[in-house]
């Protein structure tokens, strides 16, 4: 006699198996597909600002007129989606707050790129190179630049990067070191980055100290804010889009968060799925046994 | 819209499609961008080295400043490179001595201060705090507090080989694994966040050159890819192994 | 010769280590001014040392050229870019602004650096799918605060849930900042203790080069 129910519940356990052995193509595909639309069709949720990037900005707006802000980039082209759209909204506000702006990077690959953010910024906000911000350049040697700085900015730096001495530049008249410094802000993708700076120059310089990095970096950093080795931290895509929040001016990183909802969204759902195979697998042994 | 700039669309887009065709499987496409990235690279970094260290601070200190006791580093400097002789290699490692020894020194009592001594008072902090309108027993600040207490102590514990993992210690480490667990879990949501950035980055600048002003350099040039792949398919030797 | 060759950069190392770790204690003008000399002397030799392993990744691809190894084609592409770079890279003086160096820059390495690493995107999704399974009460932690973690880090996660965010930003600033404390203290202590072995020749794997 047949069953009325005929349904093998083998079946089910072999559409699990076989979902969880899906060609990674077709999630390649799929990821691509929901990175895409939200860029294209964005939705605009508002963005909730977080205490670690409040305090940066907080800061930010204390300092007063003409004091110096040193702002290093350290990152290459692989970080640029994260951390350049900090720089920019970073550099608008300092410029807006008259501070005067002091550029460097620390990564060789990311020079250029370091060079062509503070220009543009700054030409956008009218500021005259040499007088309001001078950008430095890059320097080999991680800690031993930010050492070197520390004891002589100039003997560090003896040009900037366009050549001018920096002895003769009048933002740099009364900047020798790095205890002049009022407040400095690396944003960083990995090692030097911003525990170089706190460790071999804030501990012993004495500026305060903020930070920016790639989100991969950024849970590896919270034990500095919780002790205020740094005073707040920018963490990732989110923390730029946070800043650009503060500051009035949304950018790439307020336009790319959308999909940075549909990704998390999508990994999530992923992962969710692939457990309940997992699971369904793993009563396919219990049935066998 | 200049030339350049056009120019510097397509190529920017072809790179980029040739560098994800490698999504498919491993194919001519990529390496060819594979080795234009490391020899660009490679010659940008010594092009920037050039002008950042050996002209501005070396040749100019040197021979227009007068500083010539840099001639000490630079000799250091090409010792260094002593290397790639093998009769005089050895005189490489006094370069070697000279950079590790002071970068080891300068470290001992930064990382002291700052990465333990400062990290161990953050963790000692008040749990009950009392002011001049009483004593706050419970507070969640409190508790935030001890929870670090604990989780720093369990976690160092489990990181304690030296000694067996028994008893107390076992049930210490513990808690520990428990801490490390829940922030290799951040960890994994961070960086799902960072790379998915990255992508989110990379597109928006594909979109960008999508457009009719940029010739639609993305479309084309997709279509271009993939035609160049599945022919690469078609002609390809079956016996040939490919890397998945 | 033996004095020259093995005695002579341990003694450098341990004289150099031991004084500079002093250094940090002894407030002295003369003492700062040592630093301030020797950090400047540094960053000239890391400048050599960078030279080191561009030389060390061009040998390589010389030999694969020479001996026509399989994709040997591959390794001219290599040289012929890094020798088109750096022609154009002098010929602008090093100056990226409005030159052809810049223009390389922006759409040749910039493309490319942030291309090839934008590819873990794609990949973490699928090592997401294919290995993040709660095998055991510790992976379901993970799992769980991964979760938490990249619900709560996206508006659209904030928006659905109320109080999502605040949990998220307790996961970072709590658990995650003591077990990342442990890690940093950990570390550093395993820093200091390879420092002192460095510092007293009990470690020599950094000096490498020459037979003995």
């Amino acid at each position: 006699m047949d069953s009325i129910d005929t349904k093998d519940p083998m079946d089910s356990m072999n559409f699990a198996r076989r979902m969880l052995s899906l060609d990674r193509r077709l999630i390649f595909l799929l990821i691509a597909v929901v990175t895409l639309l939200p860029l294209l069709y964005p939705l605009g949720l508002p963005i909730r600002v977080s205490p670690e990037v409040r305090k940066i900005y907080d800061y930010m707006e204390s300092l007063p007129e003409g004091s110096v802000f040193l702002l290093s980039l350290d990152f290459d082209p692989s970080s640029k989606p994260e951390l350049y759209p900090m720089s920019v909204a970073l550099l608008h506000h300092a410029f807006r707050k008259n501070l005067k702006v002091l550029g460097m990077t620390l990564w060789i690959t990311g020079t250029s790129m370091a060079e062509a953010v503070v220009a543009q910024v700054a030409q956008e906000n009218g500021k005259e190179r040499g007088k309001d911000y001078v950008f430095l350049g890059y320097a080999p040697g991680g800690a031993n630049v930010i050492i070197s700085m520390g004891q002589d900015l100039y003997a560090a730096f003896p040009t900037d990067y366009y050549g001018t001495k920096t002895a003769d530049l009048p933002m740099l008249k009364d900047v020798r070191t790095l205890r002049d410094v009022q407040y400095a802000i690396s944003l960083s993708a990995g090692s030097p980055g911003v525990e170089t700076w706190y460790v071999y120059g804030k501990e012993k310089y004495g500026f305060e100290l903020g930070g920016g990095c790639t989100a991969v970096s950024a849970p590896g950093l919270y034990p500095l804010i919780d002790t205020g080795q740094i005073n707040g931290l920018l963490g990732g895509l989110r923390g730029a889009a946070e800043y650009e929040t503060l500051v009035g001016a949304a950018g790439k990183a307020t336009a790319g968060m959308d999909a940075q909802s549909a990704t998390h969204f999508l990994i999530i759902i992923l992962i969710v799925v692939c457990n309940l195979f997992y699971f369904f697998t793993g009563q396919e042994g219990r049935l066998r046994g | 819209m200049s030339t350049e700039v056009l120019i510097g669309a397509w190529i920017a887009t072809g790179l980029s499609l040739f560098m994800y065709s490698f999504l498919y499987k491993d194919n001519p496409f990529f390496k060819f961008g594979e080795h234009i990235y490391v020899g660009v690279s490679v010659g940008y970094g010594l092009v920037i080295t050039y002008y950042e260290v050996m002209v501005k601070k070396l040749y100019v200190p040197m021979l227009q400043q007068g500083n010539w006791w840099l001639l000490i580093p630079t000799l250091l400097g090409l010792l260094v490179l002593a290397r790639f002789i093998p009769a005089v290699a050895w005189l490489s490692r006094i370069s070697f001595a000279f950079i590790v020894g002071i970068g080891s020194g300068i470290a001992i009592p930064r990382v002291i201060s700052s990465l333990i001594l400062q990290q161990v008072q953050g963790t000692l902090k008040p749990v009950v705090v009392a002011s001049a309108g009483g004593v706050s027993w419970f507070t969640f600040a409190g508790l935030n507090t001890l929870l670090v207490l604990v989780g720093v102590v369990s976690v160092l514990f489990y990181f304690f080989f030296s000694i067996e993992h028994t008893g107390v210690v076992h049930r210490v480490a513990r808690v520990g694994i428990y801490f490390l667990m829940v922030s290799f879990g951040a960890a994994f949501g961070y960086t799902v966040m960072a790379r998915m950035s990255l992508l989110i980055g990379r597109f928006d600048e594909l979109i960008q050159y999508a457009s009719p002003q940029y010739g639609y350099a993305t479309l084309v040039l997709l279509a271009a890819v993939v035609v160049g792949l599945v022919w690469w398919e078609r002609g390809r030797n079956p016996e040939a192994s490919d890397v998945e | 010769m033996l004095f020259w060759k093995r005695s002579l950069p341990v003694l450098i190392t341990f004289v150099l280590g031991v004084t500079f770790a002093l250094q940090y204690y002894v407030p002295h003008p003369a003492s700062e001014a040592l630093l301030s000399e020797v950090s400047v002397w540094n960053q000239i030799i890391a400048g050599f040392a960078a030279i080191l392993g561009v030389a060390s990744l061009l040998q390589v691809h010389y030999t694969k050229m020479r001996r026509k190894e399989a994709g040997w084609g591959y390794s001219v592409v290599l040289y012929l870019s890094m020798l088109m770079t750096l022609v154009i890279g002098l010929w602008s003086g090093g100056e990226s602004e409005g030159s052809a160096f810049g223009w390389l820059y922006s759409y040749v390495l910039v493309a490319l650096q942030s291309t090839m690493f934008s590819i873990l995107g794609f990949f973490v999704a699928s090592a997401a799918y294919r290995a993040f399974r709660a095998r055991s009460l510790e992976a379901t932690v993970l799992l769980v605060a991964a979760v938490f973690v990249m619900f709560g880090r996206v508006p659209l996660g904030e928006y659905l849930v109320y109080g999502v965010g605040q949990v998220s930003d307790w996961i970072m600033s709590v658990p995650n900042t003591a077990a990342r404390r442990g890690i940093i203290i950990g570390i550093s202590l395993g820093g200091i203790a390879t420092s002192i072995k460095i510092i007293f020749g009990l470690e020599r794997a950094y000096l490498g080069g020459g037979r003995d």
